[in-house]
């Protein structure tokens, strides 16, 4: 057991490359791993994760797949780390090799000191720090299929790594256990293969040492699935989607845990059958949501803008990929803020909110509920696909911080004490209550014509003025509910940083690369997107002297709106894109930051 | 008496085949007794999309082509409300037409009236998938509802009315009420609406209407003869009316019934955090 490094310089590496009787010791190892899908790359990641979970390491795992049910080049990385980390590690430590590709790709990410372990039963490598192993025929001998070839890799890796052997197998019997029997015998043979050949290979044992971390307690979890937990905690009941990548686990999960509470969960013929169906669910008094991607968000902003019209509570999840059009279904960008800004054809109120953590998820997907019900209205969840899709050591869900608040929602005994009941009263807090179909005594119109506060259709211009300010100032008076950002690093600094989503993982990373060497930043990390929130933004760039908007994107939309919410502070403000379909990593981040370079 | 909103003047053309749906709408929820605000009708887009403005109900006034995806997101959010869509031609068969099929076989229990008059009357009459050849121009085939529907295997109660024939219409709509009360599933009804302005087809459709009930070896629990006899009634140059498929299945086949049985729906369900407290604490407990 070593004991950690302290965390204001989480990220150093504690020994100096080169031989010696010490192995060098990480106290954040990065593993990619690499082959044709169906490899099992996955496997091994989630194994080695693990691995440094039980030694209280905070894990990231990332995965950059093609979109096909098998084959094609598909590679994972897991990272381990002392310091709570939620991005992809600059350097790779040891790079696996199922396939020639993953060899190309990840020879230009390794470590000075990194090294490759590949599968030579079908291709070569000639560099002089890359170790074959005939993985596939060493494990399809005694298995009976080379399939196993993923599991003989982390017993190589465990031994490389100087893995304690008792925990080793601790984690092949907890990830096989539930399919029991040949399975898991199967693949403690594959591991003790791997462990082998790997003892049996001069120089290869304890060639590294991974420090021990101290984060216990905690999950693991992704964006999606604590989505998923924020709507079912937050009273969510109604759910309806449709397949879609990187959002489609939140209905999977949603379709395994809402039943129990009485909730429902469809998957539509079509986004537009999705949007609608969680309208008609919202309008009969469910809470509710949809979660979708690109194309499909394309499709529900019809639907969107009536639920604005027509003043229903929804809430939909964004889960942004590379677009437009098919674009790049499983890959990673923030592009979808200018269209969800401006979304829809004429105007109405929305609000967009942005976890950028999954415990944000899960707080932030329950209040998005209460603000729809609340002020009656959309909601966009804003996710991304790094978000949605990596898995993340996480502090367990504080259930006590959800709250569930149906704004003016009228009981039956409330409408009972009234004289009337108008759908869309004007009133001076901007929100009308509302009693859904069912309730005795009172019926009510909802629609997305132009209304009067009983809900008749009309075309009267002072009528048409009072709703569209009744609806449009809800972005105004709803202001002090909404998420309100987080900022982290010193208040003096002069140097600002803002971004959303996944992207405050690398931006947070980066402030710590950047302290560590004596620069001090401060980073903005806005959770209420839209309407922007002026209040928090404005004094913070008033604060420095000049702020890097780092995002995903190819045009700086998050930059963009902010220089037309705050035109005076356009020069101040400096675009970070990347749009390549990764998601960033902290070097490439203070590379472009020029006052610290 | 709390009030609340009041029923309008209807906006359609006197004469309009839709006054035929709103009277019979009106007299067969009075024989099922369903108390009016447990009744919802989802409006579609069009002159006859907007008959829920004209009844002491609950009404939301879908998006065009929509009204079939929110009506079965109501059913399915509260499954003791009594949910019937209504639209036209244009809206279901055109824009809607992926719902409208996907209506079947979902097979929540709603009823859904679909207005067909041959044209699109609040857009001044152009063709709609159901003009016959020659009308504005038209040079496709008309779409017929009925042997669509009759190709889809599922329990649904399936029927067409005229609006120059009220009697069979409140007969089809009772029948219907009953069925979507009982949880067995979609009733789909089109009904013969003319426009008076654009389309006037009372005159030729009071000709050619011709009830299948009437026809040799009429069985509306099977569908291969029932398929049949609408298409030779067609080929033969008439209108088929009437009940065309009635299941055979029992109750509870509706897909509310399938997904919620005896629950109450998420509309509602308990959603405090306190009684649900354990469950949830459970839950997250799970998370590994």
């Amino acid at each position: 057991m070593t004991t950690p490094a302290a965390r204001t310089t989480p990220l150093v590496e504690t020994s100096s490359p080169g031989a010696g009787p010490v192995a060098p010791q990480l106290t954040d190892v990065s593993v990619m791993i690499g082959g044709q899908g169906g490899d099992g790359t996955l496997t091994v990641s989630d194994l080695l994760g693990r691995y440094f979970r039980k030694r209280g390491l905070y894990v990231y795992l990332s995965r950059n797949v093609l979109s096909r049910i098998r084959g094609g080049h598909a590679d994972a990385s897991v990272r381990g780390s002392q310091a709570a980390v939620a991005a992809v590690k600059t350097e790779v430590d040891v790079l696996v090799a199922f396939d020639k590709e993953a060899v190309d790709i990840g020879k230009a990410e390794l470590a000075p000191h990194g090294y490759i372990l590949y599968d030579s039963t079908t291709f070569q490598v000639d560099l002089p720090n890359a170790t074959g192993f005939p993985f596939a025929t060493l494990v399809g001998g005694p298995l009976g299929q080379p399939i196993f070839k993923n599991t003989a890799a982390y017993g190589a890796l465990s031994v490389i790594f100087g893995f304690d052997a008792v925990e080793t197998r601790a984690v092949i019997e907890d990830r096989f256990k539930r399919r029991g029997g040949e399975a898991l015998e199967k693949n403690l043979k594959a591991l003790e293969i791997g462990r082998k050949a790997a003892l049996e290979t001069p120089g290869l044992a304890d060639r590294f040492s991974i420090a021990d971390g101290d984060a216990h307690d905690f999950i693991m979890t992704t964006g999606n699935l604590a989505a998923a937990m924020g709507f079912v905690v937050g009273g969510g009941r109604f759910f309806a989607g449709y397949p879609i990548t990187p959002a489609t686990e939140i209905m999977e999960h949603l379709q395994k845990y809402l039943p129990a509470f009485g909730g429902v969960v469809r998957q539509a013929e079509d986004e537009l059958a999705a949007v609608n169906m969680i309208i008609g669910a919202a309008y009969a008094g469910a809470r509710v949501m949809t979660s979708t991607s690109g194309p499909g968000l394309s499709l529900m902003t019809e639907g969107i803008g009536h639920a604005g019209a027509a003043e229903i509570p929804i809430v939909v999840a964004d889960c942004q990929r590379v677009g437009p059009s098919t674009g790049q279904p499983t890959r990673h960008e923030q592009s979808d803020l200018s269209h969800l800004a401006n979304l829809g054809h004429g105007e109405f109120p929305r609000f967009i909110i942005a976890p950028g953590t999954p415990e944000e998820c899960f707080l932030l997907t329950a209040e998005a509920l209460n603000l729809a019900e609340r002020w009656r209205l959309p909601v966009i969840l804003l996710l991304d696909e790094a978000l949605c899709q990596n898995a993340t050591t996480s502090r367990r869900f504080e259930l006590e911080k959800v709250r569930v608040d149906r704004g003016e929602r009228l009981s039956g005994e409330a409408v009972a004490a009234l004289t009337q009941y108008k759908a869309y009263a004007f009133t001076d807090s901007g929100r009308s209550p509302y009693a859904p179909p069912g309730t005795p005594g009172v019926w009510a119109e909802i629609t997305g014509n132009e209304h009067d506060e009983w809900g008749h259709v009309t075309v009267n211009p002072a009528n048409r003025v009072r709703m569209m300010k009744k609806r449009m100032e809800k972005m105004v008076k709803a202001r002090d509910e909404l998420p309100t950002a987080n900022l982290f690093g010193p208040p003096d600094a002069k140097v600002g940083i803002i971004a959303y989503g996944s992207t405050t993982g690398p931006v947070r990373e980066a402030q710590g690369l950047l302290s560590a060497r004596g620069q001090s930043t401060k980073f903005l990390q806005p959770r209420t997107l839209y309407p922007v929130p002026v209040h928090e933004i404005d004094p913070f760039l008033q604060s420095v002297d000049v702020c890097y908007v780092v995002e995903h994107n190819y045009t700086g939309q998050f930059a963009r709106l902010l220089r037309e919410t705050m035109p005076w502070h356009f020069q101040k403000l400096r675009s970070i894109t990347k749009y390549d379909g990764a998601n960033f990593r902290a070097p490439q981040i203070i590379a472009q930051i020029k006052e610290v370079a | 008496m709390v009030e609340s909103a009041k029923p309008v003047p209807p906006i359609w053309c006197p004469g309009c085949g839709d006054f035929g749906v709103l009277a019979a709408l009106k007299k067969a929820a009075a024989e099922m007794k369903v108390p009016t605000h447990d009744l919802v009708l989802v409006g579609g887009i069009g002159c006859s999309g907007s008959i829920h403005n004209f009844l002491e109900i609950n009404g939301i006034h879908a998006l065009h082509g929509r009204l079939l995806a929110q009506a079965v997101g109501v059913k399915l959010s509260n499954p003791h409300l009594t949910v019937v869509a209504a639209g036209g031609d244009g809206d279901g068969y055109a824009i809607g037409m992926g719902h409208f099929m996907h209506a079947f076989k979902k097979n929540a229990s709603i009823i859904y009236i679909a207005m067909n008059n041959e044209t699109y009357g609040l857009t001044k009459g152009q063709a709609s998938p159901t003009s016959q050849i020659g009308f504005e121009g038209n040079i496709e085939r008309p779409f017929d509802a009925i042997l669509t529907a009759l190709s889809i295997p599922a329990p649904n109660l399936i029927a067409r009315t005229f609006s120059g024939d009220p009697k069979t219409m409140i007969q089809v709509l009772v029948e219907a009420l009953k069925f979507t009360t009982e949880g067995r599933g979609f009733a789909f009804i089109e009904d013969l609406s003319p426009c008076v302005t654009y389309n006037d087809t009372y005159k030729l459709w009071r000709e050619k209407v011709l009830d299948v009930s009437k026809s040799p070896g009429y069985d509306p629990t099977d569908r291969k003869a029932m398929f049949r006899i609408c298409l030779e009634t067609m080929e033969a140059g008439r209108i088929p009316i009437g009940v065309m498929h009635r299941p055979k299945e029992p109750a509870q086949e509706g897909l509310e019934m399938k997904l919620l049985g005896d629950a109450a729906g998420p509309a509602r369900s308990e959603i405090a955090i306190a009684p649900n407290l354990g469950a949830y604490q459970k839950l997250l407990a799970g998370l590994a």
